[in-house]
């Protein structure tokens, strides 16, 4: 995100002096550039180039200069606010520009959209669980003579068990990865399906595939469900 | 060895498929057990292999009453003993040699011991020839050798066996009980229910007769 500050023209080198300090001590910003008069008036032209005879027959240049902070990702408007409201006091400023009740619309969305994640996430992992639980209760009802005639010759529930739980995480693992692999494939061509229809939000919606300790939590979490989902399924069957 | 204290059991009111049976079987006995069909010699053996509980009574298996024994520690008693069902209960999608192999591979012994162990068993029930075919490809009676040399594999100290010649022809019963008489003399205590009155007559030292769930008779030879 970016915060524009308009300049006065007649500041003085001091308190522009004092101004670009401000910003540079703030932890909030990676960097600002200054945009002059001129270059303001250039841009627009460029954004708007239909306008180009109106801008051109002013006699005065009503773009004023101006600094663009660009903030650091993941920084919180409440954050924001207060620094804006500091470097308002200065006198070089004239205005500035920062369209917070937008940015936390967008904040408030991508909060929404990352609790239906979450929501549709344990979906999913209940939904595995299912249905691993149901694909090895077939396989022990497959094996289910087998199962009785261990029991019979003395086997431990753990010998009976392991090969159940070993299916069942190895499923969960596999399920994990590849997974893994088609979030992969999304994060990589849905941004371009989007293409620029996004606009302006390109900023706010970063499509990034997961870190390595995500991933590593999906595929163990992966392999939790399939283990879990084996044991619950394979414990009728050991009962006497 | 084995002593069944006043055990009864039900398994819907009113009926008792057992009541108030008192016996002792002493080591190295060959017992068979008789009885017309329903007359609760099944119910008899899966309560010795603690299959199911009786509803009163208490069963003491080498000193200990099996009774208090917890489910997750039955295995203990399973592999003292060693049992014959009337079919077989095999893997049909395993050789003979695996069939027999499972009650090693439990204990966790290594592939080679395994190996001797299962074709010494198999050579016991003559059977050894056998090692690689499977089940389907067997004759009845191989197939019920096979069984028995699966529940002796272990050398247990109790060999139980439900009708184990109900199937099989007067010749290859006769055969498979001289099997069981070879298990018992090298110290196996063998508890055997059938009804087969002649082979009753010719391999049993310890006969119990049951009749509706009760013991009618006991006999020692």
């Amino acid at each position: 995100m970016v915060v524009v500050f308009f300049i006065e023209e007649k500041a003085s080198p001091e308190d522009i002096n004092k101004f670009q300090n401000e910003l540079n001590n703030s932890p909030l910003i990676t960097h600002f550039q200054f945009i002059s008069s001129t270059e303001a008036k250039e841009q627009f032209i460029k954004k708007f180039p239909k306008l180009q005879g109106v801008v051109e027959n002013l006699e005065i240049n009503p773009f004023p200069p101006s600094y663009e902070a660009t903030l650091k990702k993941n920084i919180s408007p409440n954050m924001v606010q207060p620094f804006i409201q500091k470097i308002k006091k200065l006198d070089v400023i004239q205005d500035t520009q920062y369209n917070q009740s937008w940015v936390e619309k967008m904040q408030s969305l991508s909060r929404l959209i990352q609790a239906v994640g979450f929501f549709l996430g344990g979906i999913m992992i209940l939904a595995s669980f299912f249905i691993i639980s149901n694909v090895i209760k077939l396989n022990v009802m497959a094996r289910k003579n087998e199962i009785e005639i261990l029991r019979l010759v003395g086997a431990t529930n753990t010998f009976i068990r392991i090969p159940f739980l070993a299916e069942g995480t190895a499923l969960g693992i596999i399920g994990g990865f590849f997974s893994l692999f088609l979030l992969f494939l999304l994060t990589q061509f849905f941004p371009l399906y989007l293409g620029s229809s996004l606009g302006a939000l390109n900023e706010l919606i970063s499509f990034r595939f997961l870190s390595l300790f995500q991933s590593l939590m999906v595929i163990i979490s992966g392999g939790l469900t399939g283990f879990l989902g084996s044991l619950t399924s394979i414990a009728p069957f050991l009962r006497t | 060895m084995i002593e069944i204290y006043h055990v009864w059991k039900q398994y819907q009111a009113p009926d008792w498929a057992l009541s108030n049976l008192t016996f002792r079987v002493e080591k190295e006995d060959f017992c068979l057990i008789t009885g017309p069909s329903g007359s609760g010699k099944t119910t008899l053996l899966k309560i010795i292999f603690r299959e199911i509980l009786p509803t009163r009574g208490h069963i003491i298996i080498d000193r200990k009453n099996i009774r208090k024994i917890p489910d997750h520690k039955i295995f203990r008693l399973r592999r003292i003993m060693g049992i014959v069902f009337q079919d077989f209960r095999l893997l049909f999608h395993k050789s003979v040699f695996e069939n027999v192999a499972i009650t090693f591979q439990i204990l966790g012994i290594n592939r080679k011991e395994i190996r001797r162990r299962v074709f010494n068993t198999l050579r016991l029930v003559n059977l050894h020839h056998k090692m690689w075919e499977y089940p389907s490809q067997l004759s009845y009676g191989e197939q019920q050798r096979t069984a028995i040399a699966r529940a002796v594999a272990n050398n247990p100290k109790i060999l139980l066996a439900d009708e184990p010649t109900g199937n099989l022809d007067p010749k290859l019963a006769f055969e498979i009980m001289t099997l069981f008489k070879k298990i018992n003399e090298k110290g196996t205590t063998v508890v055997l229910c059938t009804h087969d009155r002649e082979l009753i007559r010719h391999f049993g030292n310890k006969i119990l007769f049951l009749f509706n769930g009760k013991l009618l008779r006991k006999e020692k030879f």
